[in-house]
């Protein structure tokens, strides 16, 4: 049981170790965000002032976040398609060891 | 902006033939592409004893070249030695190609590219829940995701890297799975084309 549930209950944590409170199954970090959406576009970036022609395709990403405090924010992100591959494969072996865990 | 080259920009091309050395040459090629400064223009004087007047319209030429072979993506020696009139002394024309060939990368580079904050880091972590303060034995895995984004064009007050983390459970996960997934599936129908 975490240590610092009565300073949690007066809005402090005691120690600085992470305190973990239920809702219904869903555990939620107090200091960290939640995914609530994602949504996903792949592009061509045909031309800009700088090259006339460009040819780059591109994932973008807007990812729809609920912070503790309970206010969603949205975060627009851009990546190349070798960074995509990358992206993928880390979000597979996270899955694969939360299999395993 | 792409501006085009004229034949005064070639003629203040020419001034390069002050330099000192194949190095002051290439010094100011390299600085001009990044941005056309006081400091640069005075340093560019000295270095080629030319009044500051003359400095700053080199740099300025130099400047709209490199942009100018960056935009039409000249990549080979003969596409960029095109660029200069028959006229246009014939070692000078050679070597400020090489210089331009060699730097091509980091020049673009530091181009300003349009662009929503591009992904620059992601590190995670699997944690393993085994209690809390309602439940004192449980094993539920949970997932930290950190992204970390650079802003290409950042507000002058703000920081140009925003950090979010985010804690994923697996149903979340598998979602973000299936939507990379879907993207991957896209990617593969596009290139087959």
């Amino acid at each position: 049981m975490s240590p610092a549930v009565n300073g949690w209950e007066a809005g402090y944590i005691l120690d600085r170790s992470p305190v973990y409170r239920r809702n219904k199954f869903n555990y939620r970090h107090l200091n960290a965000a939640e995914l609530v959406d994602m949504q996903w576009k792949l592009g061509m970036a045909v031309s800009s002032d700088t090259c006339r022609s460009l040819n780059s395709p591109y994932v973008s990403l807007l990812l729809k976040i609920a912070e503790p405090s309970g206010q969603i924010s949205q975060k627009a992100l851009e990546m190349t398609i070798p960074q995509f591959q990358n992206f993928h494969k880390q979000f597979k072996e996270m899955a694969a060891i939360m299999e395993t865990v | 902006m792409a501006a085009g080259l004229s034949s005064e920009d070639f003629t203040n091309l020419q001034l390069l033939l002050k330099a000192p050395s194949k190095d002051a040459v290439r010094d100011v090629c390299v600085q001009s592409h990044r941005a056309v400064s006081q400091r640069l223009t005075e340093n560019t004087a000295a270095t080629f004893s030319i009044p500051a007047a003359q400095a700053a319209q080199l740099i300025q030429s130099l400047h709209t070249l490199s942009h100018h072979v960056l935009f039409y993506n000249l990549t080979s020696p003969e596409q960029i030695l095109a660029v200069f009139p028959e006229s246009f002394h014939s070692s000078l024309k050679n070597l400020i190609t090489k210089i331009l060939l060699e730097n091509r990368s980091d020049f673009w580079k530091l181009l300003r590219h349009v662009s929503l904050p591009q992904l620059k880091e992601l590190d995670w972590r699997v944690d393993l829940v085994t209690g809390s303060d309602s439940v004192s034995r449980m094993a539920v895995p949970t997932c930290l995701v950190q992204l970390k984004m650079e802003d290409p064009c950042p507000s002058a007050v703000g920081d140009s890297i925003s950090t979010v983390t985010v804690e994923l459970s697996r149903e979340s996960l598998d979602t973000i799975l299936d939507g990379l997934g879907r993207i991957r599936d896209q990617l593969s129908a596009v290139a087959g084309k």
